[in-house]
């Protein structure tokens, strides 16, 4: 780490149209915000010189998310605030920052210390009501393994470890939302709306998950988890 | 059409593409596009492929720049949607709509469809079926839009005729301005839509194919006043004139030419004998180097882009390019923004060029044309570099860092003979034992990528009298190449010559093949220019539903007095010029570039009352 760089974390949103953007799609679009927005960005010293920038856990295509992180490394020392202005106008309001702030260069990255994520999972649909789906939720839960196919991949997921709190339904609009917290880890995330479709289907429920938001991801410490700004 | 509010579409929308792939395409919110003006009349532009194909185009971004900066007009985009989501929107009966206020196409006051490249003409047929808008301009009634078209394929527009109510011949800056106020001018009158096209085509540069009478095949067009008998090309005067679209629309998704593009001249006047666009973008107008260097700067601040490319045919031609690239390295230096040139000449200046904006950073694709293999060859079709110019152009960019070059060749070309062939494995050779000459104990690592496609003759070109070479033959020459280039270190490809085949059918054919290109929509063609949703069988039957023969059109040969399909398109080059051309040709003689030689007579200045722009002294032939 260069002495005179300084490392600066921003919160943001991906809400509206651009929940159907991949994780990829994203860091390539916020790339280009810090770039219109001036930031003083330090770039990688090597054949191919990059903006030094970092994400945290990507967020599949479709999930919609309230508070995500990315790290950039600066040059210069640039008022949170003020930072926090320049971005926002560079940024697609979708995509817009909602927090900056200078965080240690000896924190780890983002990558490897988010570990929990709070997603709210919407659904409805002929026979989703709150009790039919917290109690297929819980049969699901209480299972202690979900089995899952994703792109022709099978996964096995143990529960207990992926789901470190109760899964809540609630009824909302004309469907119900479950919240569901779920830990990442080197084995994979467990999709919520995964598991919600497998609930969906043991309940015998002619509806489906129609969106996905992640409202929150968390850093597990000693003292209990903690957002990462 | 159901006016639906874009949150009530977006609605409907979202679903949908929970169940598509790359629903990226469809989304719109990218950061440059142009939403919520008020327009009273509005125009839907539209590439006929998917987002990721038509985004970057850059005819497209000029037409939305220069809408949307005209009081009273708006101008919104629309791609193809893919197979998937054409089949989910069907099903949903969800019309094709445009990208910024997710309206239905239908609605629009004018529909324009710019035509790239012939394999895309059956999506021009998906885009207006998914619009809900009659395919046959002659179905169309008042409250249809209005659909022109325009584009490179314009210049021989017969085989899309049927379904365009109008064609833009050359250039838009102005053109397109003059055609909106038209339209909305004799629509306020209350005119109705056969007026509106008498009125179109009074513009300079507009086609109106309803207004011209095929009388019988080799006769002459029956143009209907006020039509005039020949359509002559639109042209800007000076580009400097029109601020390029420094700051247009930056996709989330990951499309082709994803970077800032400035153009930095229009035309080409090397005069290859085989090149469409050399004839048809004459004559040469140069963008100044101090609006370059600003415009790209511009350009990068707002689109936050870490790549620019100086487009044009002939970058390297510019007559101020190294003042330009010497100031843009200086001023990008340590920001990790690369400079790109889209297109090398063969020869140092051009390497010594690419060198320079690489400058400490990772040297960019190095790709050079020779086109024949074969001295010869090259004086046919007035390619003027010579072998040496090649060798010492790669030893230059080898001894500088690169290990890989591209060459581009073609096969089929007129008067060709497998010695040609022949010396196209040569010559590969020969640039295969330099470049690992000067890479020195690098030797190992060095590739030579060879690209060979078939040579499609095309309107408006000194070759537009010669028919493609048969089927089987290009076949059998491929075969040729394959065992004349060397194997080792050697990456060789080749386009396939079906599809060149349809290409040919439809670049030379007339107002007959629109019959087969309805029928090959209506057999389920669609993106035929993706390899592997092509399929020659299904054109070749829908070919012979509409009576023709595809291979017939693609070979067949014109006589000088014979009258050409596309006769009654001008671009401003005389058919005397081209048809001197084609002697010149056949005795393998070469012809200079006007823009730093005398004048080599092509008329282009003369018809279209316009002439070079040329900012400094050009570099001279090798």
């Amino acid at each position: 780490m260069a002495p005179n760089e300084f490392r600066m974390r921003v919160a943001y949103r991906k809400t509206g149209r651009v929940r159907f953007l991949s994780h990829l799609e994203v860091m390539r679009a916020l790339e280009r915000s810090v770039r219109r927005s001036g930031l003083p960005y330090a770039v990688t010293h090597g054949f191919s010189p990059r903006m030094k920038l970092a994400f945290g856990p990507a967020l599949p295509v479709g999930t919609a998310a309230l508070r995500e992180h990315f790290d950039v490394w600066t040059t210069r020392y640039v008022p949170a605030a003020e930072a926090m202005r320049a971005l926002a106008d560079a940024t697609p309001p979708e995509l817009a920052p909602h927090a900056v702030a200078y965080v240690a260069h000896r924190e780890p990255s983002l990558g490897a210390a988010v570990t929990l994520a709070e997603y709210d999972v919407y659904m409805e649909g002929k026979g989703v009501t709150e009790e039919a789906v917290q109690r297929a939720l819980d049969t699901v839960i209480g299972s202690g393994r979900l089995d899952v196919e994703h792109k022709g991949k099978q996964k096995v997921f143990d529960l207990s470890r992926s789901l470190p709190k109760e899964v809540r339904v609630r009824p909302t609009g004309s469907g119900v939302t479950a919240t569901v917290t779920t830990r990442m880890g080197q084995e994979g995330s467990l999709r919520p709306d995964m598991l919600c479709t497998v609930a969906l289907s043991r309940a015998r429920c002619d509806g489906a998950v129609v969106r996905v938001t992640r409202t929150d991801t968390l850093i597990e410490e000693e003292e209990g988890p903690r957002r990462p700004l | 059409m159901p006016a639906e509010s874009p949150d009530v579409a977006w609605e409907r929308l979202e679903g949908v593409l929970a169940r598509v792939e790359r629903p990226a395409r469809y989304i719109d919110s990218e950061w440059g596009a142009i939403r919520g003006r008020d327009g009273a009349y509005r125009a839907a532009l539209a590439y006929p492929d998917t987002y990721e194909i038509g985004q970057a185009n850059q005819a497209l971004a000029i037409l939305y720049q220069r809408l949307n900066a005209e009081e009273g007009f708006a101008a919104e985009r629309v791609y193809v949607p893919w197979v998937d989501m054409a089949a989910e929107m069907r099903k949903e009966r969800i019309p094709l709509f445009s990208l910024e206020s997710l309206a239905p196409i239908a609605g629009f006051d004018l529909l324009g469809i710019t035509l790239p490249y012939e394999l895309t003409y059956t999506n021009v047929l998906e885009l207006l079926d998914l619009c809900e808008v009659p395919l046959r301009a002659a179905e169309r009634t008042d409250d249809h839009p209005l659909v022109v078209g325009g584009g490179p394929c314009a210049y021989n527009p017969e085989p899309m005729a049927p379904f365009f109510d109008a064609l833009l011949i050359g250039e838009g800056e102005e053109a397109v301005l003059d055609i909106v106020r038209t339209h909305r001018e004799a629509r306020e009158e209350g005119r109705e839509r056969a007026e509106v096209l008498e009125r179109l085509a009074t513009i300079p540069g507009v086609y109106v194919p309803s207004l011209y009478d095929v009388v019988s095949d080799g006769a002459p067009m029956n143009a209907r006043p006020p039509a005039p008998d020949t359509v002559v090309k639109r042209a800007v005067t000076d580009l400097g004139e029109y601020r390029p679209p420094v700051c247009g629309v930056v996709p989330y998704m990951d499309v082709v030419h994803d970077r800032v593009a400035i153009e930095v001249l229009r035309g080409c006047t090397r005069g290859c004998r085989f090149c469409q666009a050399g004839m048809v973008y004459r004559p040469v107008r140069e963008r100044v180097a101090d609006d370059i260097v600003r415009e790209v700067m511009e350009g990068l601040a707002c689109t936050g882009y870490d790549e620019v490319s100086l487009t044009s045919l002939s970058t390297t031609d510019h007559s101020q390019l190294e003042e330009v690239v010497r100031r843009l390295t200086s001023r990008l230096e340590s920001t990790g923004v690369s400079v790109s040139l889209p297109s090398l000449r063969v020869d140092a200046f051009s390497v010594g060029m690419a060198r320079l904006l690489a400058a400490g950073g990772k040297l960019p694709g190095l790709t050079l044309a020779p086109e024949a293999g074969t001295q010869r060859l090259r004086d046919v079709i007035n390619k003027n570099v010579t072998e040496d110019d090649l060798i010492d152009a790669v030893s230059r960019a080898f001894a500088a860092g690169w290990r890989r070059v591209k060459l581009y060749f073609m096969i089929g070309l007129p008067t060709e003979t497998d010695a040609d062939i022949v010396g196209i494995g040569e010559l590969v050779r020969g640039v295969l034992s330099a470049a690992r000459e000067a890479a020195g104990p690098d030797r190992g690592s060095v590739r030579v990528a060879v690209s060979v496609s078939t040579f499609v003759p095309k309107a408006h070109t000194p070759f537009q009298w010669l028919g493609q070479a048969p089927l089987d033959e290009i076949l059998r020459r491929q075969q040729v190449l394959r065992d004349a280039v060397p194997r080792k270190g050697v990456d060789l490809s080749w386009h396939d010559a079906d599809v060149s085949l349809l290409e040919a059918a439809m670049a030379r054919g007339g107002r007959e093949v629109a019959s087969a290109i309805e029928a090959a929509w209506r057999s389920g063609a669609r993106f035929d220019a993706w390899t592997e949703r092509f399929d020659l069988t299904l054109w070749r039957e829908a070919f012979a539903s509409a009576g023709l023969d595809a291979s017939s059109i693609a070979e067949r040969e014109f006589g000088e007095e014979d009258v050409l399909p596309w006769a009654h398109i001008s671009c401003g080059v005389s058919p005397d010029y081209l048809w001197r051309e084609y002697e010149r040709a056949v005795s393998a003689t070469p012809t200079p570039d006007c823009s730093f030689d005398r004048c080599t007579g092509c008329e282009v200045c003369r018809a279209l009352g316009i002439d070079l722009v040329v900012g400094g002294e050009r570099r001279g032939a090798q």
